[in-house]
């Protein structure tokens, strides 16, 4: 009976060659290289990262969960799932119940806009990069009201760094993306990634890389701009009153925000999924291949970055991103726009 | 509130509405032990800082008039977790100078070896702490590898790694282990070596440096003047060590020199650390080639003659001194100790005074304290300003008279 339901609503469903076509997009999008891909990823940069900074410092790092731990950000994540949830008396019940699930979807979402598999990402519309800075803007914002929702001493002073921070690093990550999109003259990531299938964007501005690379470790709040959270000053700054789901759910997410900022910078400067293609193997699994390669590559510039840095005060990063990075991103685009002029560089 | 909460709060902070004052502890990520301050701050600047010290009060004094003069020694050895030898030490010291015995020789140049390795393992400790909280992992977590080392190498000879319970009345319990010299000598140059590197790195690492440059400020007048010791004097340009100027143990035979720096700042006592820590292996490497033959201890007879006596050493934080009071008994009549962080806690606020929240706990933290060590009591009237002292039963009396008030 059962066996014969199946076969019947298998047999309604796909009749058309479309049917296929719209369940292998579902599939792309929820299961690989959508969510549930992104999620992984984000548990393997968190692993690489404690590896990392472990080995770095003369230590072994997480072992115990799977081969050499592998397994130990997703354990930690399940561990969380079971724990108290505990609500602060003075806190916004509903923003802080709901925020965090608001704050996972920036990510995810933006992550939908990144080509993996192919040069067509899984969404793509003509205006894309709008679409991502957007919800850059929407994760600060929403990242700020959930931290000023749970209302004690530590997160108002973190809310205040936390917005301080955002208005340092926005203009500059912005400026750099700008450089990527006057180049290469395409607002969509599909177009950015095309126009380098000679010569990457990385080699045309390599100020506008850094400038992201230094923003991006602002907005991931990785040291030395960890201000927001610096836990020798005010505790775990905004996260600390939060626990159990919720935080399991907001440690998932700056996981996830970290793909992300890597999987951007790939996309804008280091030519996307593009390489060489061999004949005999499936251009997907190339494609693949190239971009975990470039991922893990910026990540691990990241971790290296940040394991070798002091915490800055927020005075100090508002002046290196206001009097030093937004006047070199600035120079940067100038200079581009001069070259394109002279006919020395060529718009693709 | 209760009325003598009142009365201290009016004292100081009558000038001071209440809405610019911030509390900083007793309990804060920033401080390991509860120790209150209250800042009071002019929008993000700190102006003043109230400090309100005694939360770990234990009674060690009143404790050392209650036990054997032997016993006191390991029981003063607790009183801080890392400089413990040295007080052993200093109290040994005194009450040695209250007997006829002398110490030997080779007993002297052990003390001074176990005292250097003590001030090493401080230092290493108290630089990774002070990665720590200006949030750089990877110096912490290098610097405490390294403080292994030390900790390995007093193990070895004390069989214990933090109270190491060496000493005892004119000599040390336990002599050098044999065949260690090679091996102490090549862990000092490595130890020596590592030290230079993250001297390197503290001066050329930029985030580091905008941390700590320019940061508490204190003119070698003031330092003078608010009486701080060690390192914390040092830093502003003052000569003070006591191993140079009053010698103990086996410091007159050895060749040394102390750092001083000008800069007055926290990167200057960064500087001035690390430069000890070379400055102490070298005493280790000497003391160890040079140690002489003989015997390590002398016994003495367990009742102390009558007299008083002082001692003072050269511990990690700085001077720290000891007052010792004998009427011939098998316990002391009077023993008094006072820790280098209640000599450098004035500076310390000095020092806080014009900075930013966010520098708190690195200046707290740049001065190396150690509230527990410090805590003694006094009574104090702050309406009247009058001082007085209570023998054990008077108190023992007030106390009983104040818990029956309060039940009724």
């Amino acid at each position: 009976m059962v066996r014969r339901t199946i076969a019947t609503v298998r047999y309604q469903i796909l009749q058309t060659k479309e049917d296929v076509e719209l369940l292998l997009q579902i599939f792309e999008a929820l299961v690989f290289p959508g969510v549930l891909f992104t999620i992984g990823v984000g548990f393997l940069f968190d692993w690489l990262d404690r590896k990392t900074a472990a080995r770095m410092q003369g230590r072994i790092g997480p072992k115990i969960a799977g081969p050499s731990g592998i397994l130990q950000p997703f354990a930690d994540f399940l561990k969380l799932l079971f724990k108290e949830e505990i609500i602060p008396s003075h806190a916004d019940r509903t923003i802080f119940l709901f925020a965090p699930a608001l704050f996972l979807l920036a990510p995810l979402l933006s992550m939908l806009f990144i080509p993996i598999l192919a040069l067509s990402p899984i969404a793509s519309f003509d205006y894309d990069i709008l679409a991502i800075l957007f919800l850059l803007a929407y994760a600060a914002f929403v990242v700020s009201v959930l931290s000023y929702s749970s209302a004690s001493s530590f997160t108002t002073i973190a809310t205040g760094r936390l917005v301080l921070q955002y208005v340092s690093y926005e203009i500059p990550l912005v400026l750099a993306i700008i450089t990527a999109v006057l180049y290469t003259r395409s607002l969509s990531v599909e177009g950015i990634v095309a126009a380098q299938s000679k010569l990457w964007n990385i080699f045309v501005m390599p100020f506008a890389f850094a400038v992201y690379i230094i923003a991006l470790m602002a907005e991931l709040e990785k040291p030395p701009f960890d201000i927001p959270s610096a836990k020798t000053e005010i505790v775990a700054g905004w996260l600390t009153e939060f626990s159990g789901r919720a935080l399991a759910f907001l440690k998932l997410t700056k996981e996830v925000s970290y793909v992300f900022g890597s999987a951007l910078a790939v996309s804008l400067f280091l030519g996307g999924p593009l390489g060489p293609e061999f004949s005999g193997v499936p251009i997907w699994i190339l494609y693949f291949s190239y971009f975990m390669v470039k991922l893990l590559a910026v990540g691990f510039l990241i971790f290296v970055l940040k394991t070798s840095m002091a915490r800055i005060k927020i005075g100090q990063a508002t002046e290196l991103f206001w009097k030093i990075l937004t006047p070199v991103s600035l120079g940067q685009i100038i200079l581009i726009l001069v070259l394109i002029q002279g006919g020395i560089l060529v718009v693709s | 509130m209760s009325e003598t909460t009142k009365k201290v709060e009016s004292a100081g902070l009558m000038k001071y509405s209440t809405e610019n004052l911030v509390p900083f502890g007793p309990i804060h990520p920033a401080l390991k032990e509860p120790e209150y301050f209250k800042l009071v701050l002019e929008g993000e600047k700190i102006v003043e800082v109230i400090p309100r010290i005694g939360y770990v009060h234990r009674g060690l004094e009143k404790a050392a008039e209650m036990r054997p003069w032997v016993q006191n020694m390991y029981m003063f050895e607790r009183t801080c977790g890392i400089c413990s030898f040295v007080h052993s030490l200093c109290y040994g010291q005194a009450v040695e100078e209250l007997t006829i015995y002398e110490v030997p020789r080779r007993a002297k140049y052990i003390r001074l070896i176990v005292a250097e390795l003590e001030r090493i393992h401080s230092h290493l400790l108290w630089v990774g702490l002070m990665g720590h909280w200006a949030g750089f992992e990877t110096l912490f977590m290098w610097v405490w590898r390294d403080r292994e080392i030390v900790l390995d190498i007093v193990e070895a000879i004390s069989g214990n790694r933090i109270h190491k319970s060496m000493n005892a009345f004119c000599g040390v319990r336990r002599d050098m282990p044999e065949n260690m010299e090679e091996q102490i000598v090549e862990k000092m140059k490595y130890l020596a070596d590592r030290t230079r590197y993250y001297r390197e790195i503290i001066d050329t690492e930029e985030t580091m440096l905008e941390r700590t440059e320019k940061i508490g400020k204190v003119s070698a007048d003031t330092a003078e003047k608010l009486c701080a010791v060690g390192p914390m004097a040092r830093y502003v340009g003052i000569q003070h060590d006591v191993r140079l100027n009053d010698p103990y143990a086996a410091y007159d035979e050895v060749p040394f020199s102390i750092v001083t720096r000008n800069e007055g700042d926290v990167h200057g006592l960064l500087r001035l650390r690390l430069d000890e820590l070379i400055v102490s292996t070298e005493l280790v490497t000497y003391a160890v080639k040079h140690l002489p033959e003989g015997q390590i201890r002398v016994k003495i007879p367990p009742i102390i003659p009558a007299g008083e006596h002082s001692s003072h050493c050269e511990a990690p934080r700085g001077e720290i001194f000891y007052y010792v009071k004998s009427t011939g008994g098998r316990t002391p009549d009077r023993v008094k100790s006072r820790q280098p962080t209640m000599a450098n806690l004035p500076t310390a606020l000095e020092m806080l005074k014009g900075l930013t929240i966010a520098d708190v706990p690195i200046v707290l933290t740049a001065i190396d304290p150690c509230f527990g060590c410090m805590d003694r009591m006094s009574f104090l009237d702050t309406e009247t300003n009058r001082h007085w002292t209570w023998s054990g039963e008077q108190l023992r009396q007030y106390g009983i008279k104040y818990y029956k008030q309060r039940r009724t």
